[in-house]
This record gives C-alpha cells, structure tokens and sequence, in this order.
C-alpha cells in the first residue's frame, strides 16, 4: 500500500488552513482588482495588476491546499508541542491592550505599565529590577524624544508627557 | 584615474565628523546584535530605519549599511563562545568555531573570523569600486521590461532559496506584492484597498510593516523557548592567530571572499547561502575532511570570510540597478526612498558623493569593525550574560517608538502590532516573511514597470522575450520554478534553502 493512501483527512490539519486562507485572500484581491477596472493590456487599469497576483495567488494556495490533502500535514497542535505558547499569547494580549491604551493615556502612561507587565508576566524578573526598568526606561526615552529630538509622544487625555 | 578621484571624493564624505559618528554608530550597534542571539540585522536596521529620518541621507544609509556589514562580524563572537549564532550567516561558525573555543583556542577563533572578515571586506569594497561603475553604464540602457523580469528573477530566486514549501513562498511574495501597491494608483490616482482610511491612502509603510514582521514577530518566537546558553568562561587570550594559523587559513579566506563576493551579487542569494557554501567548499577541498566539525580552523576562516564579502557583493545590484538582491538591501532601499533617492545606474553619476561616501565608509568602518572585535572582545562577551527577559520589554519598547517617530502617526503603532501578531503566526505554520517584505518593496516597482512596458509595446507581451537581458531572466526565474517538480533538483533545493532568520 502507498504512503499517499495511509493519509487520513483531518480537520485540524494547519496546512489546509493556511491554504484556505491563501485562497480566500487571494478571492478577495482578484474581486478587488475586477472593481477597480482592469484595463486593456496595451493601457492596463489599476487593478490589472492586482487580478493576476490575485489569480497567482489562488494557484499557489491550491497547490498548498491539493498538498495537505494529499500528504497530510501537522496540526495546529503540533505547532505549538513542547513551547510555552501561553507566553508569547500574554505578550499579545498585553501589545493589543497597549495600542488601544496609547491614544487615550498616552505614551508615559501606557508604556510604564505595559513594561511592567512584559517584565513581570512572561520570565518574571524581580520587582527591584522591573520597577527600575519599566519607570526609568520609558521616561528617559520621552525626554530624549522631547527635549532633544523635538519629537512629541501621545500625551492623551491626561495630557501627561 | 577617474575612480581614485571619485574614491578621494568619497573618502571626503565619509571623514566627516559626523559622517564618521554614525558609521560607529553602524557598526557598533551592528556588533551589538550579531552578538546578542534573538535580535539579527534585519530586526536591527528595521528599529533603526526611523532614526535615518533625522540626518542627512548619506548618514542615514551610512549607519544602516555599517548595521549590516557589522551584525556579520558580531555574528561570529556569539557562535564560537555560546555555539549560538547571532545571525544566520554565522550557523556555520558555531561548527568548528565552538570546539575550538572548547579546545581552549577561542583567541584564534575569534581572530582569524575578525581578519578574515575584514579582508574579505576590504575585497568586496574594492570590488565593489570597479564593478559598481561600469554596471552602472551597463544598466543605463535597462528599459521597464528589463528592471520587471529582473525584479521578477530576484523574486523567484528568494522563494526558491527559502526553507519549506515554494508555494508558500510565491504564496507570500504575491501578499508582498499586494500590501505594497495599496494607496493610490501612481497612474489613476484611484485608491486601492484603502478600505475608507485616510491613512493608507499613501500606502502601508515600510517601517511599521517590517518591525512588525521581523522586531515583534521574533520576540514573540523568542519568548516560547527558554533561551539557555553555554558560554565559555575562559579568559581568552591568543587573538592573533599564530604562523600556523595563518597558513592553514589563508586559502580558506581567499577562496571564501570570491565565492561569497559572486553569490552575493546573485539575486536572493546573500551571506547565508555563501557560509554555508564556503563551508562544503572547504570539507570537500581539505585533505582532512574529518577534522572539520571538531574544531578546524578553516572552518571559521571560509565561512566568515565568505558573509563577509556577500555583505559587500549584495550592494552591486542595489546601487547598480535599484534592485535589492535580498531583504536587507530591500531595507536599504525602503531607507533611500525615505530620503527621497531612488538608487540605480543615475546615482553614481548623479550623486557621486552619496555612492562613493558609502563605499569609503564601508571601508573606515571595517576598520572600526576590526578595533571593536579584537581587543574590546571583553565587554562582548559581558554582553552575552544579558538576559533575554529584560531585554525583550525593553526591544517591544524601542520598536513602538521607533514606529511612531517615523510617521508621528499611532496608526502605525497599531499596523506593526497587527504585522507583528500576523508574522508569528505566519512563521508558526511555515510561511517564510522575507518573500513578502522584498515583494513589498519591490510591489510598486514591479507593478510600474510592467504597465510601462506593456504601454510602451502597445500590449505586445513579446517585448519581455525579444529582448536579450528580459529574455535570460525570465527563462532562469521559470526554470528555478519549475525545478521544485524534478525529484532531483528538489532535494538540491532543500539542501540550499536556507531560514534567513535565525
């Protein structure tokens, strides 16, 4: 019997789904490039050149897809076997509650805390340490940003820094 | 003569105060993070990117070139003291650099990487003196199908050389090639893809997208492993490596600096791929091919010089044609468009000073290369102890500023988180970020190039086959295309790929 027929479908099989992703990107780009008016080829429009990647990348993510279905491929799982993978989450977590602190708080107020949190949560360091750094580093950063580079950081609501 | 008065002028630019105060600045924070494992060049230059903005442009480029050439010679500390490379180029070095420094002969390790890059450097920048102005006459005569198929081989010949699967690589240089034409159409002034924001009616920038892809992205790898390190505590001494040394070292060096020097020209192809060739290249020449990997000095001295001169090689086609050989150069290109300069064959004549202040600078600063590496080794080695848990807030901090300060714009703040979060992913299920970020550049480019020439042919697509230079590239780029199909030469192609991130 072939390896080929040994491979069993699966659902979580991660390689099936980046190819499906690639495929419903590349869908989007060629119906982006049919609204914008693909032209002719001797006066191509702006989306004439959007279509065809799009059409190369449908190809490509195929040829992804035919692959995962046909030799298999890891799960998402698998991916994530013998990693701390709550780590790199947590870091997630704390950069996109920073991007929507920036604006309102502003950069002191939100760059001190979110240090902390990266200092603290993912390999803890100690409190003598993270104080220092995440209060120290960020206001040290602001000066030089203001007072010498003449750069203006968010001040938010607060209008601190 | 016109070249010693072109390279006198150049020398005039780069001895600037100034001037020379951002190559150290180059190289040393190059050193920096060829030394420090989890931060590489390309990281590096994309936090940097920003600070280009404040000076001239010949300082800007001046520090981002040192940035690289630099994180090549740092890159060799890390491997022979920990077994750990800084940067990819440097994979190579830990084999035999490691158990030499084991062997207690770290000194002559350390040494003949330093003199072994800084002569295959001084090579690639002569090289580079009479090379560079006589493609550059060349290239003049490039029409818009020329620069597409050429921007289309250094496409392919990328995803062909990167790690896994060749669909996922095409599959991320058309992502690339999308993300860089969004904002308005440079013909039709139509917005594309702007989705109603105002903010990308010029487009995604660079910045954000490659802090995101490379700064964030690696630091979340990085904080999934516990990054343990096995440095060498003894003192080293030795650093000038002995007559033997020398000896056993010198054809290594030679031969590495040619093969590193020609396939850094190539497109895609870079200082990792000329390592590890200069590495087999070696084993293969040597009549003692089962010293190498316990400790062979020629195992350092190839290599090392090989990345070294790739380093150098890869600016011919940057400056020569505007096309960037591999993501680094793409960042330096993303550093000149910045400043409003558009490198190519008009440069040189055009903007002397600019071209051959760089390459003079290139030349000081492999000097300063050399004062840093050999007897400041010391404060390096104190370096490695640095823990990565206090050093990743403080990366996360530096690339959020950076980006803000590029554009003064939170918007991009939240484009690199977005890129940040999609890299890892990416970099997770095996999709390989350099395809997408040198088809970002060269999406715009690319794009251009095509409907002028499809324009100017009056749609007669013949015109990228009849003519000679079009035609060689585009039947070389099917070729490493199709290759991936033949058995024989996939495996040949999966020797070769290579994680330009490591």
């Amino acid at each position: 019997m072939s390896d080929q027929s040994n491979v069993k479908f699966r659902l979580n099989n991660s390689e099936l789904w980046g190819g499906l992703i690639g495929l419903a990107l590349g869908g989007y780009v060629i119906w982006s490039g049919l609204k914008l008016k693909l032209g002719t080829i001797n006066d191509p429009g702006a989306g004439f050149v959007l279509f065809y990647t799009g059409i190369l990348m449908c190809l490509f993510a195929t040829s992804i897809i035919i692959a995962a279905l046909t030799e298999g491929g890891p799960t998402f799982g698998s991916r994530w076997v013998n990693t701390r993978w709550t780590k790199p989450l947590l870091v997630i977590v704390c950069l996109v509650a920073f991007s929507f602190a920036l604006n309102p708080l502003g950069f002191l107020l939100s760059s001190i805390p979110l240090m902390l949190l990266l200092l603290r949560v993912v390999d803890p360091v100690s409190w003598s340490l993270a104080v220092p750094i995440a209060v120290l580093v960020p206001l040290g950063m602001w000066w030089i940003l203001k007072r010498l580079l003449l750069i203006q950081l968010p001040s938010g609501i607060f209008e601190i820094g | 003569m016109d070249t010693l008065v072109n390279v006198a002028h150049g020398f005039g630019v780069a001895l600037q105060p100034i001037n020379l105060i951002y190559c150290f600045i180059g190289v040393f924070i190059g050193t920096l993070v060829g030394v420090l494992p989890g931060i590489g060049p390309i990281s590096a230059m994309s936090l940097l990117l920003p600070i280009t903005l404040s000076g001239t442009p010949e300082s800007g480029i001046i520090m981002m070139a040192g940035i690289y050439y630099g994180s090549m010679y740092g890159g060799s500390t890390t491997s022979i003291l920990v077994n750990i490379p800084g940067e990819a180029a440097s994979v190579v070095t830990c084999i035999d650099g490691h158990q030499m420094a084991k062997k207690g002969r770290a000194g002559p390790a350390l040494g003949i990487a330093a003199f072994g890059s800084f002569f295959a450097g001084t090579f690639a920048l002569i090289a580079l003196m009479l090379v560079a102005p006589k493609l550059a006459s060349v290239a003049i005569a490039f029409g818009p199908a020329e620069y597409f198929s050429l921007m289309v081989l250094g496409l392919v010949v990328l995803t062909f050389l990167t790690q896994g699967s060749m669909a996922k690589a095409l599959l991320m240089a058309c992502i690339g090639v999308v993300l860089g034409v969004v904002g308005l159409d440079s013909i039709t002034a139509q917005p594309r893809l702007t989705f109603g924001r105002v903010e990308l009616i010029d487009g995604i920038g660079l910045v954000p997208v490659v802090m995101g892809l490379f700064g964030v992205a690696e630091v979340l790898l990085n904080t999934e492993q516990v990054i343990k390190r096995d440095i060498i505590n003894t003192k080293i001494t030795h650093l000038l490596p002995s007559r033997e040394d020398w000896k056993v070292s010198t054809g290594p060096m030679s031969r590495g600096t040619i093969l590193g020097f020609f396939l850094g020209i190539l497109p895609g192809g870079g200082a990792v791929i000329s390592s590890f060739a200069s590495y087999a290249l070696e084993k293969r020449l040597s009549k003692t091919p089962d010293r190498f990997g316990h400790g062979a000095i020629e195992g350092v001295a190839g290599p090392e010089a090989a990345n070294n001169a790739a380093a150098g090689g890869a600016f011919i086609p940057l400056m020569t044609l505007g096309i960037p050989p591999n993501v680094v150069m793409a960042l330096l290109l993303g550093a000149f468009i910045i400043h409003g300069l558009q490198p190519g064959p008009l440069m040189i004549t055009q903007n002397p000073g600019l071209f051959w202040g760089i390459v003079a600078s290139m030349y000081i600063g492999n000097l300063m290369l050399l004062v840093l590496n050999l007897p400041m080794i010391g404060m390096w080695v104190q370096l490695l102890k640095l823990p990565y848990n206090v050093l990743f807030p403080l990366i996360i901090l530096f690339t959020i500023i950076g980006v803000y300060c590029s554009s003064n714009n939170v918007f991009d703040v939240h484009v690199m988180i977005a890129f940040g979060v999609i890299g890892y992913f990416m970099r997770k299920l095996g999709y390989e970020p350099a395809p997408l970020v040198l088809a970002f550049v060269l999406g715009p480019m690319l794009e251009n190039n095509l409907r002028k020439s499809l324009i100017l042919s009056q749609g007669d697509l013949m015109t990228f086959v009849e003519r000679p230079i079009s035609a060689v590239c585009l039947t070389f780029a099917l070729v490493l295309l199709v290759a991936p199909l033949l058995p024989a030469l996939r495996k040949k192609r999966e020797m070769v790929a290579l994680d330009e991130e490591v």
